[in-house]
This record gives C-alpha cells, sequence and structure tokens, in this order.
C-alpha cells in the first residue's frame, strides 16, 4: 500500500510548495502586469447568428428575393458603406464605426463547412480543420505556449464551465459564474478553516498579497493526481481572492444592460481596469439558432448585443484603457441565405464577425458574398477564421501565430 | 507473457475497498469487511458475475412518447404553431433526459450488482452518444439497456449490437447512409474510437466499410431496428485486404480478428479501471488475455481484477473521481438522500460530465481533464451540500426551472444522517468517529497519517460530539484533494 501511505500531509504540502518555487523562478514568457499588456475580449455569439441580417446586402434583389418575409426593408437598414449596412438593431455601434473603432471582417468561415452547431463550435474553438479533431483550444495552445507560469487568472470565462477554445495541457483559465460565489467557501470556525488550508495546501496569510504571481507550473503531465488536484485548489483560491479584489478596487462609469450579457461586460471592464493580469476574457450570448419566427428573436438579441458592447466601449473610453482592449465576436456559423418556412433560417456557413476596441484598423475587411454563388444554399467563405486568429494572435497579443495555429494563415490588417 | 495474479498476503481491508470502488462504486465498511472476507477470488466473482437487477424504467420508456407532439408538428401550419410545438416537444425531452439521469443515476446507488452499472458506465464513454444530436430519451435508454446487456458478454456481439442501435444510427449517421452515397460516419468511428485506434487502418477501408453499413434503418412503428435491403450495397468491397460482398457484421469480425482490437480495447480497459499505462508490455498482456477468453468480457475483467498490477502503487488512489463517481460513490456510502433530477442534471453539468450528454463521440477525456479551478471549486461546494443538505439555491441552480415542469424550485435535501453511522457511545470517542468517517469517506482504513489531522481537529471538542461538529468533520474530510481521488 506504498501510494496510500504517502498521504502524509505535511511532506506533500513541502513538495507542492517547493516544486511550485521551482517552476515559478523559470517561466513568465509573457508576464501581464495587469496595467500594460493588451487585452483580448471574445464574445461568443451561440447557435449561429444570420450574418445576412446583421450586415445587410440592402442593394443586392437577391437578398430581398431570398428573404420576402424576413429581410429587412431598405428603408429600416442603417447604411455604411459598399451597399451594406446594419440591422436596425445595431444603431448603437454606428457610432463606433464612424470614429474608427470597429471592424467588419465579412464571409468568414472555412473549408467544407460543418452544419452542425456542435461540431463547428469545435472547429471555432480549436481552429482545426473541418476534418480534424483536435483536443486543445486555440486561446489555450496560446497559454500553452506565451503564458507558462503565469497566473490563472490569465484567462477568465464569465460563465460556469470553460469553453473548449480554453482546453489546455496546463489547468488555465478560470470560470466566473456569480462574483459572490468565487473560490471556496470559508467556514466562521478557525480550527477548521486552518484545517481546510492545510489539508489544501493553501497559506491563508500569503492569499492577500500581491507577492503571488506566478503558481501554475508549465507542465502537468509529472504531476501525479494528487498534486495536480492541489495546484487547481491553490489556483482558485488565489484567483478568487484576486477577483474578488479587483471588482473591490473598481467601478463602471456608464450604465450597463440589466441583462447576462451587459453585466458580464460590466464584470469584465471592472476586472481589467482593476489590473487582473489577464489576457483573455471571455463571454457569450445564446439563442441565435433562429429556426422560425427569426425577426423578433433576433431583432431583441441584436438590440442586447449592440447596447451591451457600445457601454463597455464608453466605459473602457472614460477609464482611459480602450486602446489596451480588442473585442472579437463569433458564431459557429451563418444561416442559410434562403429564408425557411417558419419565418427563420436553417444551418448556413461564412459570416461576418466584429472586432472592436480603441486601437483597430477600422472598416469593412473581406468580400460581402456573393448571393449569386452558393454552396448548396450557403455563401462560400472569403476569409478563414484562422486569418482572424492569426492576426489577432500575431499583431495583437504578439504571439507566433503559426506555432499556435499549426500552420500560417494569411494575416489582415485590422489590427 | 500474461498477468500474474495479487499475492494472497498482500489482499487486506484495503486492497478489497480498492477493488470495490474501482469494479463498483464504493460501499460501507461492513461491505468491505465482507468483501476482505471472501478472499480474492470470491470477492471478484461476487462482483463479476451478478447479474443485472431488473429495474422500474424510465418515464421515456414508451418508443411512442414522441408521436403525439410530432403529429401534431406536421400538422401545423403557421410559423407560431410550429414553434410552440416545437417548443412542447423539446420541453419533454428535456423532461424525459433528467428523469432518464436521475432513473439512471438511482440505479447505480441502489443495485445489488454494481460493476454492472460501473461496465455500463465504462461502455457509455467508449460508445459515447449524446442526446445533443439524437433527441429522443427513448433511443438512449434503449442504447443504456443494450450496454447493460451486452457489455459483459462477447466483444464482437456488443459492437454488432451497437450497430444496429437506433441511438447510435442517428449519432453517427447510418440511417442517412444510401447506396448511392454511404455515409462515412459510423464506418470511421467504429475502427478509431471503438475497435482499433487512429493509424490503424486506412482511409480507403472507411471507404469500404462505410458501404457495408448501409441499409442500416429505424423502424418508425417501433423505433427499432430496420434492415433496408434496397438500400444495401452488395457489390463486392475490399476491406482490409479482402476483398467479398461483405455486410457490416461480417466486417466487425475481420476488425475484431486483428490483434490490434485486442489491445486497443484491453488498454482503455485497464485504463478505466487501472490507470493509464504505457508499458507496452502489460498492455501486451492485457490483450492476450482478452484473446485467450475469446473476446469474452465478464473472464477479463476477472483477469483484470486480479492482477497485481491493479492493486500496485501506479492504482492506488491515482485516478481521479468522474463526477458520476463523485456523486454515486457518495451516495453508496453515506446516508444522504439523491436530489431531484434538475438538482442532478446541473450538478452534473457544473462538474463536467452529465450522463448521456458525452461531449463528443470520442466520450470523456477523465484523468486531470475533470478538474479545473471552476469544476473543484464546485465540486467542494457540493460535498458541503451533500453533508448539510442540498440548497438548490446555494449551488447556483438557475431559475426559472426550464427542466421542472410543475415551475416549483426542488427542495432543499436532507442533512447527512449522523446517528445511522455514528452510535450514542462513538459520540463520546472522538478517534471512533475519525476512523469511521475515514473508512466511508476515503475508502480504506484510517492507518493513514492522513487521519491523524482528523483527530487533532476533534480533540478538544466537549464531548458527546454533536451533529453539527461532525458533519463539519466529514464536509471538511470531503473537501480535500484526497476526496477527489480512488
Amino acid at each position: 500500500m506504498g501510494a496510500a501511505l504517502s498521504w502524509t500531509v505535511p511532506v506533500f504540502i513541502q513538495q507542492t510548495c517547493t516544486f511550485m518555487h521551482a517552476q515559478a523562478l523559470d517561466s513568465a514568457l509573457q508576464a501581464g502586469t495587469g496595467r500594460d499588456h493588451p487585452v483580448l475580449v471574445v464574445i461568443q455569439l451561440a447557435g449561429g447568428n444570420d450574418g445576412l441580417n446583421t450586415i445587410i446586402p440592402f442593394e443586392d434583389d437577391l437578398y430581398f428575393k431570398a428573404r420576402p418575409t424576413i429581410g429587412i426593408p431598405k428603408n429600416q437598414v442603417i447604411p455604411l458603406d459598399n451597399g451594406i449596412g446594419f440591422h436596425p438593431s445595431l444603431e448603437p455601434m454606428k457610432a463606433l464605426y464612424e470614429s474608427g473603432n470597429l471592424a467588419i471582417i465579412q464571409g468568414v468561415g472555412y473549408p467544407n463547412p460543418n452544419r452542425s452547431h456542435f461540431r463547428s463550435t469545435e472547429i471555432w474553438q480549436t481552429a482545426s480543420d473541418a476534418n480534424q479533431i483536435l483536443t486543445k483550444g486555440w486561446l489555450g495552445r496560446y497559454f500553452d505556449n506565451c503564458c507558462r507560469g503565469e497566473d490563472p487568472t490569465v484567462g477568465v470565462v464569465l460563465g460556469e464551465q470553460l469553453p473548449e477554445a480554453f482546453n489546455a495541457n496546463l489547468p488555465t483559465g478560470v470560470a466566473i459564474s456569480r462574483p459572490g460565489n468565487l473560490g471556496f467557501d470559508r467556514t466562521s470556525d478557525p480550527s477548521e478553516a486552518h484545517l481546510f488550508s492545510e489539508l489544501n495546501g493553501l497559506e491563508p496569510d500569503a492569499m492577500s498579497g500581491d507577492s503571488i504571481g506566478s503558481l501554475s507550473g508549465p507542465n502537468d503531465s509529472g504531476l501525479s493526481a494528487l498534486e495536480y488536484l492541489q495546484r487547481t485548489a491553490l489556483d482558485a483560491q488565489v484567483s478568487a481572492e484576486r477577483i474578488k479584489r479587483m471588482l473591490r478596487s473598481s467601478k463602471n462609469e456608464v450604465p450597463y444592460p440589466r441583462n447576462q450579457l451587459g453585466s458580464s461586460f460590466g464584470l469584465i471592464a471592472r476586472l481589467i481596469a482593476g489590473g487582473l493580469p489577464t489576457r483573455v476574457y471571455y463571454a457569450s450570448q445564446g439563442g441565435y439558432d433562429t429556426h422560425a419566427g427569426q425577426a423578433n428573436t433576433h431583432k431583441r438579441l441584436l438590440s442586447e448585443f449592440s447596447a451591451a458592447l457600445v457601454a463597455f466601449c464608453n466605459d473602457l473610453k472614460r477609464k482611459g484603457i480602450f486602446d489596451r482592449v480588442i473585442v472579437l465576436t463569433f458564431s459557429e456559423f451563418g444561416r442559410r441565405v434562403t429564408e425557411n418556412a417558419n419565418g427563420g433560417t436553417d444551418h448556413g456557413t461564412a459570416a461576418p464577425l466584429f472586432v472592436c476596441g480603441g486601437d483597430v484598423n477600422p472598416g469593412l475587411y473581406g468580400k460581402q458574398p456573393a448571393l449569386d454563388k452558393l454552396d448548396s444554399g450557403d455563401p462560400f467563405y472569403s476569409i478563414d477564421f484562422r486569418s482572424v486568429y492569426s492576426t489577432i494572435l500575431d499583431n495583437w497579443m504578439k504571439a507566433p501565430a503559426g506555432k499556435i495555429l499549426g500552420r500560417e494563415f494569411p494575416k489582415l490588417n485590422f489590427v | 507473457m500474461l498477468l500474474s495474479p495479487l499475492a494472497l498476503n498482500r489482499w487486506d481491508f484495503d486492497a478489497a475497498a480498492h477493488l470495490l470502488v474501482r469494479a463498483g462504486f464504493g460501499g460501507r465498511a461492513e461491505e468491505i469487511e465482507k468483501l476482505h472476507a471472501l478472499g480474492p477470488a470470491k470477492a471478484i466473482s461476487s462482483l463479476v458475475d451478478s447479474q443485472p437487477e431488473s429495474f422500474e424504467p424510465p418515464a421515456c420508456a414508451d418508443p411512442h412518447s414522441q408521436d403525439e407532439l410530432r403529429n401534431q408538428l406536421r400538422e401545423a401550419v403557421t410559423p407560431e404553431q410550429k414553434q410552440s410545438v416545437r417548443k412542447l416537444l423539446n420541453e419533454q425531452f428535456r423532461y424525459e433526459m433528467s428523469d432518464l439521469t436521475r432513473w439512471w443515476v438511482t440505479r447505480m446507488v441502489n443495485t445489488r450488482a454494481p460493476f454492472v452499472e460501473k461496465m455500463t458506465l465504462f461502455w457509455h464513454g467508449h460508445f459515447a452518444t449524446s442526446g445533443q444530436k439524437v433527441r429522443h430519451a427513448y433511443k438512449l435508454w434503449r442504447q443504456n439497456e443494450l450496454l447493460r446487456q451486452h457489455g459483459l458478454g462477447n466483444f464482437a456481439d456488443l459492437i454488432k449490437a451497437i450497430s444496429r442501435d437506433p441511438a447510435m444510427m442517428i449519432w453517427l449517421d447510418t440511417v442517412q447512409s444510401k447506396r448511392e452515397r454511404p455515409n462515412e460516419n459510423f464506418a470511421r468511428e467504429v475502427m478509431e474510437l471503438f475497435t482499433l485506434g487512429e493509424g490503424n487502418y486506412t482511409e480507403s477501408d472507411v471507404k469500404e466499410a462505410a458501404r457495408a453499413f448501409t441499409g442500416y434503418r429505424i423502424d418508425k412503428d417501433n423505433q427499432s431496428f430496420r434492415f433496408a435491403p434496397a438500400q444495401f450495397d452488395s457489390g463486392l468491397k475490399s476491406f482490409m485486404e479482402k476483398t467479398g460482398s461483405w455486410n457490416g457484421d461480417q466486417i466487425i469480425d475481420m476488425i475484431v480478428d486483428r490483434p490490434q482490437c485486442a489491445r486497443f480495447i484491453a488498454g482503455k480497459i485497464w485504463k478505466f479501471f487501472a490507470y493509464e499505462t504505457s508499458d507496452g508490455k502489460l498492455v501486451d498482456a492485457l490483450a492476450s488475455e482478452l484473446r485467450n477468453v475469446q473476446y469474452d468480457i465478464r473472464p477479463f475483467m476477472k483477469q483484470v481484477f486480479s492482477a497485481q498490477e491493479f492493486y500496485g502503487t501506479e492504482a492506488l488512489n491515482s485516478q481521479i473521481k468522474s463526477p458520476v463517481q463523485f456523486f454515486v460513490q457518495a451516495f453508496r456510502t453515506m446516508p444522504i438522500a439523491l436530489p431531484e433530477s434538475s438538482v442532478l442534471v446541473f450538478a452534473f453539468r457544473q462538474m463536467g460530465q452529465v450522463p448521456f450528454y458525452p461531449p463528443s463521440v470520442k466520450g470523456w477525456d477523465g484523468g486531470k481533464s475533470w478538474i479545473n479551478t471552476a469544476t473543484l471549486a464546485f465540486r467542494y461546494k457540493l460535498a458541503r451540500q451533500l453533508v448539510e443538505g442540498i440548497d438548490p439555491l446555494e449551488i447556483g441552480l438557475p431559475k426559472p426551472l426550464a427542466m421542472d415542469m410543475s415551475g416549483i424550485r426542488p427542495a432543499t435535501t436532507p442533512a447527512l444522517l449522523v446517528d445511522e453511522i455514528i452510535t450514542a457511545s462513538d459520540r463520546q470517542q472522538p478517534e471512533n468517529v475519525v476512523e469511521k468517517l475515514f473508512v466511508r469517506i476515503f475508502q480504506c482504513s484510517s492507518k493513514f497519517e492522513l487521519a491523524t489531522s482528523f483527530r487533532e481537529f476533534l480533540s478538544n471538542r466537549s464531548l458527546p460530539l454533536g451533529d453539527a461538529t461532525i458533519r463539519e468533520l466529514a464536509a471538511l474530510m470531503m473537501t480535500t484533494p484526497y476526496y477527489q481521488v480512488t
């Protein structure tokens, strides 16, 4: 019973702490101070956002022919350039476009598109080819490559679960569902709290200080299950303390819409301003799977989205940190060009996405997909989504995109 | 080389506990003691030779449960009508799925044949099929029963049964496969994930096998397998260097004939029940055992549980509990009540494993991937709640409850019934309390040094120890890294 006998608490804790200290020394490839490094905010529009009714080719007759009931009438579209315009619900974002803080990348997709929510989401999350299964996410691979030894809060998810994009060799990333619910429940009984800390290898005094910078070691492969658990417990505790502290020290400067996406954006703004050394924030808005009765649902979703995004940008501007942040939206696919019999649209392929921030090169990128040349009812893509990732990784995060994505993709110049 | 059995003098209480927790979901001290007293051979046989019990079926056990709403959907005219019927279908599906989940968990918790359920859980992860796409609880229930029924028999028969399983046929698109346009999904996965592993077949094998798995359809009248000869490609196929007018079963026989298949399956079983190994000799030995018993799973599992490696240092306390193991083990080892299905499904989702919803056809990665800061914090919260009573609000169950058709928030479950495990005289003796809780919670004897910390914790409490203190101790034991492993 050798392994079981090694359940000797003090020795175990000692070993783990030594191990972590050693890792901390040779870590920090891209150590963020929380005050100056670039931040990426990824917003997932889950369910397949109808790109064609988001960025609308309002001068194309084929659009109105394909969408006799759910097409947005010309006089309601908010015109941008080149015969395309916003869905009326995106009205608040017009100012962002005009002030040069919004890039619209059109026709984003990938070869041999998959029309399953699940599989296509997985493809976007792992940046794989359509016929390739990858287990690590594109952001997880960024963490593994560039943030080894960083604080686990290098990636923060507003939600209950880490997205597949965060899958990494390291236990990186912290999920916040409710700020009140962070970390471990504390007990009022001091002896119980003490034993809890001891059994979990937590040192209560060290928790509140700024001294702990680097906790996660570069590779978990050498850790036993117990060591791995103990390290994760420490990560959870430290990040919870840190996040609570950041939230105490920073407030929103503008009101946010009172819905889930609004409060996610609000929290992200406070965490960035508070100086959390996070490089990637992730939040999502669901409900875009509009197979039936699309008009009202889509209108509501886009209103929620644009109001929350604009509040976020205004908040960051007031805080003077808008230049440090870009927001990337994505959805697993766009929707079919021709509306269906239920006043909705079915799963499609290529669609536009947004990149927004104080320091983006604004404007339209890529081609609006041609509606007269379709691939079984769907537009052909003109920009591989991995070109977008590659641009962000290289130009914004200063990370080796080719290494992270497995090969080079042509870059755009929106950042 | 074959496996060598555990030396008799190493069969002790902790070895018996390890067997019970891995072959099943753990047990109370009396159960472990009973198993220990049997000696290894009889102990293993008492687990492995047990037969599935009959069990009251779940709410979805009616192939026609969706018929009425499906008819309504067909008859609906306006988009609004269709949408409202779809919404009802969805609600019914979600209700049936959460009921099915609770049904299986109840079965795992209450059965006298825990090994049968553990093996079913293994096969569920192996032939990972998700409600996400199947959208019919009845079919997923049938698949679950199929795994229970065939999971301890011959492996080739199991694969053949799975190839005809309606849930699998939808999941991997065999129902869509046409003679002129065979769908390759099942043909690929049956080799890549179910039998051989990647790199042990060619793209041409996939294409040829896909032709053999044509003609598989679901009979709408009873939701069971139907062979449609008109859709079957009866032409010559060249599969793994053999040419013939093969059908699906013949393809499976040829696959299972490959030595690699035995290696793949034996290695995967070993990983699930013992530990993940890169020791090629061990995998070879396991594969020989599997071939020696002609792929008969039951005798093979006896070999697995008899092997000395199964009780070695690499195996003991090396495995991070899956969320299902975490939950079921808690209910099997302690007097606590199972929460309602919506709470159960919510908790599984927070921990990263919802039965009947594997993340992909690869199943759950398991091991360290169960644990991240969010899932660990949730496990700790849940552990404390299991002891003190699960308050849905406290664990964060969102409202309104889509799962619960009545719209009523599920009740808080009762706290751990201390009197059922700790006697009045134990309350006067803190070391007895530690001993009893320790064995239940950690599934090993309290001779380990870890127990010392808990004895110290109780050392200056006033006697007799009250329920609150005892629950506190139980919660402390369960909110540790040690509780997350078996």
